[in-house]
């Protein structure tokens, strides 16, 4: 099993190509926006990264973002790839998805078909990551259009609890809940890594947890 | 210092080289020139760099390869860091790569020449694994394999090459037990080549053998060569390249020439493609212009002028010259087509804003108005002139054929009105278009300067031209002529024609035209119906005049003021007529118009002259009738014989229309009084029924008029009536027995005073037939005349007359007093009002006085 090799041997080793950057850097969470296009993924990011709203919308290819954040008194960075929601690179993001750490999957609410293709996006995140426990959220952007809203707030939760994920709606224009996910989904990474390094020992221990942590969710 | 630039965000995160990458981060310059350096993955990239904002830089990427830090340099803060990298790469062109290339506009597709499928470039070793990499599409990611083996690669030819990448690259989803398999393949071909030289001589022994025949060979054919052709060969070679470069390029270049051609051809056809449009231009213009779409024809000249106008091509040039060319025609003829009335003036409007459309030089707006204010004038004359013509055909006919005169009167005013009716019709028209058109220039619609106040005086002064013009046929056309048109077709005429100048004003009105012209109309109108008045009355005043033919003798009525005929009747009848026509026709005023007859104004005073003139020409009419008879003599002895002869004779001598002069005298005289008392009140208060100012003045006249023509009248009659029965009575007192004897007895009067008694008779029945209740005058007036006489006869007496003589002439007048009583004039009255009053004052001593008298 490659997956396994390359997981577990190659990423926790800390920052070992890196020899340009100070020895102590903060530990590096790596967060990748997914979605249909013109849902908000790079609002989103921009809005978090940068406290901007970008009105007009330019398709990405993939962006790139990092940046220092203090995680619960702890200083650590997030680097936040912005995939391309457009189909024209679909045939690229299997490669960005494995380097992910977790995932914020976004649609719009005011476009039904934004919220199907989360589905595709769930599917495509658990073939690649071959892990069902991912860190995952699942955010509902453009709460501010709630007039024109056409997807409604029970199927949002409805899905999110099948995939035993969060829940969260955002608008990137008034930056409603924008730092929530961020954080929350660092969170959950961070609470992850600290199983992985103890699930060296045994992994079924790692999965009974997450189990539990979604039930409080 | 400043804080140092930090990148924290690049997109997007790899592309080839040029890629527009969006840098962003904190304290990346404060301004563009605050921004001295910027590089992406080493490459400078500064000369490419937008600054945004101090959190944002647009520029593209550089040729590099690899990964890179994203270097931001500033004045304020020194060379940056960077949280993220950027990935150059360069694309491969392969058969299916898109890739950005200038492609020919309207190219024609299928090109045998076009872009022909590429042979891979690189070339890919065969597995040393001896393993299918086929299918392998699941890629490994590049920059982890970069992280994993910073100084590695997978290429097996390089240096550096490192297995586990070339594994990863390629076999990362190969399964264990194939690498395993691999594995032996690879050790096999190891084992191979390491088995012994001798081993592998005595394998091949038949093919070394054959290696070496061959060496044989050449080394041979190689010596030969070198006898035949000298140590050097390269010459030859040279010689034999260079005559195949020739050969070569004499075939290329045919097959050049011709691509050339070809080329050009193509070039020419897709110039011809694209500016298809120019070149048909001047043909389409053609058909638009005949099919009067020149909106078309403005939209697509002005679209040619666009893409065309500075072009520097001569068949551009051209064909523009002839576009041109057909536009100055078409502007010419809109222009014409603008100017040449008659025309509506929404054709007109959409004439003038193709001809601004197409710049046409000069006030396309104003020429037309200046048109159709020319038109409006010529309309007039033309109008004018026409029925002119008509009238003049017309009293030439009439000169022909006397006898239908009047008919004649009649189509003239028919001609009148006809012209009043047209010229009435243009001017509204053509200002109903005129007008909202200068509104629309002055509004600025139509482009042109109407900002220039020259214009606005000059519009002012056209339409006050025009409406001048009006007014001048107007009161040619109406206010002259056709005097002898019946009274019917008179009213009729002039009301229809009212209404024409009234429907003409009225559409003027709408149009808000400034009040300067439309007082100019109004005073048309307003004097057209003083005109009608005049006319009206002057017909009167006419009829009036024309009384003395009409006068009958028939008495038609006893009334308290005599016998009257129908003299004051029709005098009240036309002047009746004559104020019912003016009320009915000219009386009252339209809209915005004054009223006819204001107190003091020139109408009524004119209404009043007339209606003096009337009256007078009545009293004269009765004067002439009471005294001037052609066929009558009005002197004394036929006087006397009418008196003396019998009646019968008189009557054939002097009566005309079964009347007698002195009858006549009396009826006109009535008339005259009748009309004093009772007509002119009726006049004065059919004046007040229909509003006009009474006309107190004229009746005054006309009152005064009247009792002096009874004066004149009385004083004649009592002339021609008392002077012969005064005559009578001398001759008749002294005929026969004048010398009576002194003491005959007188038991009778004499005859004379019968006789006077018997004239008296005759005279007041004359009268009393005549004049009625009014008759007294006249008979008191005779009996005073014939007191006179009697006084006078008795003066000239002879003083020492006889008592009988006294008696009897006492006895006479007593007598005539009694007989007169009933006609005693003031004096005379006077005397028995004393006899009564000195009776009353002494009655008591009369009555003693007379007391007993019965007894004796
Ligand atoms: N009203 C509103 N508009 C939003 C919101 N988020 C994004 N938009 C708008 O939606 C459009 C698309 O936003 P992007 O963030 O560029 O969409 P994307 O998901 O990055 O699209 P791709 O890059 O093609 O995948 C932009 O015009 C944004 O201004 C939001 O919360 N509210
Ligand atoms: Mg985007």
């Amino acid at each position: 099993m490659p997956r396994l090799f390359c997981c577990s041997c190659l990423v926790p080793r800390p920052a070992p190509g890196m020899s340009k950057k100070p020895a102590a850097q903060p530990t590096l969470h790596k967060v990748i926006m997914v979605g249909s296009g013109g849902v908000g993924k790079s609002a989103l990011t921009l809005q978090f990264m940068y406290d901007e709203f970008v009105e007009d919308y330019e398709p990405t290819k993939a962006d790139s973002y990092r940046k220092k954040v203090v995680l619960d008194g702890e200083e650590v960075q997030i680097d936040i790839l912005d995939t391309a929601g457009q189909e024209d690179y679909a045939a690229i993001r299997d490669n960005y998805f494995r380097s992910g750490e977790g995932f914020l999957c976004v649609f719009s609410i005011t476009e039904p078909e934004s919220f199907d293709a989360t589905q595709e996006f769930r599917e495509q995140i658990l073939r690649v990551k071959n892990d069902e426990n991912i860190p995952f959220l699942l955010v509902g952007n453009k709460s501010d259009l709630a007039d024109k809203r056409r997807v409604p707030l029970d199927a949002c939760r409805e899905r999110a609890a099948h995939w035993q994920v969060p829940y969260v709606e955002t608008s990137a224009k008034t930056r409603d809940n924008v730092d929530k996910v961020f954080f929350d989904l660092m969170r959950e990474i961070r609470s992850r890594k600290s199983d992985d390094s103890r699930a060296t020992n045994g992994d079924v221990k790692r999965k009974k947890r997450r189990i539990i942590k979604c039930a409080i969710l | 210092m400043g804080p140092p630039p930090v990148v924290t965000g690049i997109s997007p995160k790899e592309g080839p080289p040029g890629t527009r990458v969006t840098i962003r981060g904190e304290f990346l310059g404060t301004s563009v020139i605050d921004l001295i350096g910027l590089k992406i993955c080493g490459c400078d990239c500064l000369l490419s760099a937008e600054w945004k904002s101090k959190n944002k830089i647009v520029a593209r990427s550089g040729p590099c390869k690899g990964r890179g830090d994203i270097i931001v340099t500033t004045r304020s803060g020194g060379e940056g860091t960077s949280t993220v990298q950027f990935r150059g790469y360069h694309e491969s062109i392969g058969p299916v790569k898109e890739s950005a290339v200038w492609v020919e506009e309207a190219a024609p597709p299928s090109l045998p020449w076009g872009r022909r499928p590429m042979s891979p470039t690189t070339y890919t070793p065969p597995d040393p694994l001896g393993l299918s990499t086929e299918g392998d599409e699941c890629k490994f990611p590049e920059d982890e394999l970069n992280e994993m083996f910073p100084d590695g690669s997978g290429k097996l030819s390089d240096d550096n090459f490192q297995p586990g990448w070339y594994l990863l690259e390629h076999h990362s989803n190969t399964s264990f037990e194939d690498l395993k398999a691999g594995m032996v393949f690879l050790q096999r071909k190891v084992e191979g080549q390491k088995e012994g030289q001798l081993s592998f001589l005595k394998a091949n022994t038949g093919a070394v053998m054959d290696q070496l025949d061959r060496l044989v060979l050449l080394k041979n054919m190689y010596e030969e060569d070198q006898r035949k052709n000298g140590k050097e060969p390269l010459p030859s070679l040279q010689s034999a390249i260079e005559e195949s470069i020739k050969l070569a390029d004499s075939l290329f270049s045919e097959i050049l020439s011709r691509k050339e051609n070809a080329d050009k051809t193509r070039e020419a056809l897709s110039l011809l493609m694209r500016h298809k449009f120019l070149f048909q231009l001047p043909a389409s213009i053609d058909r638009n212009i005949r099919k009067k779409e020149y909106d078309l024809v403005v939209n697509d000249y002005t679209r040619v002028k666009n893409l065309f106008g500075n072009t520097d091509v001569k068949l551009f040039q051209k064909i523009l010259d002839e576009i041109d060319k057909k536009i100055e025609d078409l502007k010419q003829k809109l222009y014409t087509r603008m100017k040449t009335m008659p025309i509506h003036v929404q054709e007109q409007t959409k004439y003038i804003r193709l001809l601004i459309s197409l710049n046409w030089e000069g006030d396309a707006a104003w020429v037309a108005i200046t048109a159709r204010k020319d038109y409006l004038m010529s309309l007039m004359e033309k109008v004018k002139d026409h029925f002119k013509h008509k009238e003049e055909q017309e009293t030439n006919d009439r000169g022909k054929r006397k006898s239908k005169e009047t008919e004649g009167e009649g189509v003239w005013s028919a001609w009148r009105a006809a012209w009043c009716a047209a010229a009435c019709g243009a001017l509204a028209a053509e200002l109903h278009a005129l007008w909202p058109l200068a509104r629309r220039y002055f509004a600025g619609e139509l482009a042109g300067e109407p900002a220039d106040p020259q214009r606005h005086k000059d519009l002012k002064e056209m339409i006050i031209a025009g409406v001048e013009l009006f007014s001048e046929h107007m009161r040619s056309c109406l206010l002259s002529g056709g005097g002898a048109v019946s009274a019917d077709t008179l009213r009729t005429r002039l009301v229809a024609n009212l209404r024409y100048l009234r429907e003409a004003y009225d559409s003027l009105l709408k149009l808000d035209l400034p009040s300067q012209p439309l007082s100019i109309v109004e005073k048309v109108i307003f004097d057209y119906r003083v005109h009608g008045m005049t006319v009206f009355l002057q017909r009167a005043l006419k009829r009036v005049k024309g009384l003395a033919d009409k006068e009958t003798w028939k008495i038609e009525e006893f009334t308290d003021y005599g016998a009257i005929t129908n003299l004051p009747n029709l005098l009240e009848t036309y002047m009746n007529d004559a104020l019912s026509a003016i009320h009915k026709c000219v009386g009252s005023a339209g809209r915005r118009e004054g009223a006819l007859l204001a107190d003091g104004s020139e109408p009524a005073a004119a209404l009043h002259r007339h209606t003096h003139q009337i009256l007078l020409a009545y009293s004269s009419a009765l004067n002439d009738l009471a005294f001037k008879h052609p066929d009558q003599d009005f002197n004394n002895t036929s006087l006397s014989v009418a008196l003396d002869q019998k009646l019968e004779e008189s009557v054939t001598q002097s009566v005309v229309d079964g009347c007698s002069w002195q009858r006549r005298l009396l009826i006109a005289a009535a008339n005259a009084h009748y009309t004093r008392r009772v007509t002119l009140t009726n006049i004065a208060n059919t004046f007040e029924n229909y509003g006009f100012p009474k006309p107190s003045q004229a009746l005054q006249a006309a009152k005064e008029a009247l009792s002096s023509l009874e004066s004149t009248i009385a004083e004649t009659y009592l002339e021609h009536k008392g002077d012969p029965l005064v005559g009578t009575i001398e001759p008749s007192m002294y005929m026969g027995r004048y010398r009576t004897d002194a003491d005959a007895l007188v038991d009778d009067a004499r005859p004379y005073v019968y006789e006077i008694i018997n004239n008296l008779i005759a005279v007041h029945a004359e009268v009393d037939s005549v004049c009625g209740p009014a008759s007294s005058r006249y008979v008191r007036d005779i009996c005073e005349t014939v007191c006179e006489e009697l006084a006078r006869l008795a003066a000239c007496a002879p003083a020492q007359l006889a008592r009988a003589a006294a008696f009897q002439a006492r006895l006479e007048y007593t007598l005539l007093h009694v007989a007169t009583a009933g006609h005693l004039t003031r004096k005379a009255e006077r005397m028995d009002n004393i006899v009564e009053g000195f009776k009353k004052r002494m009655e008591l001593q009369l009555a003693s006085l007379n007391c007993n008298m019965e007894t004796v």
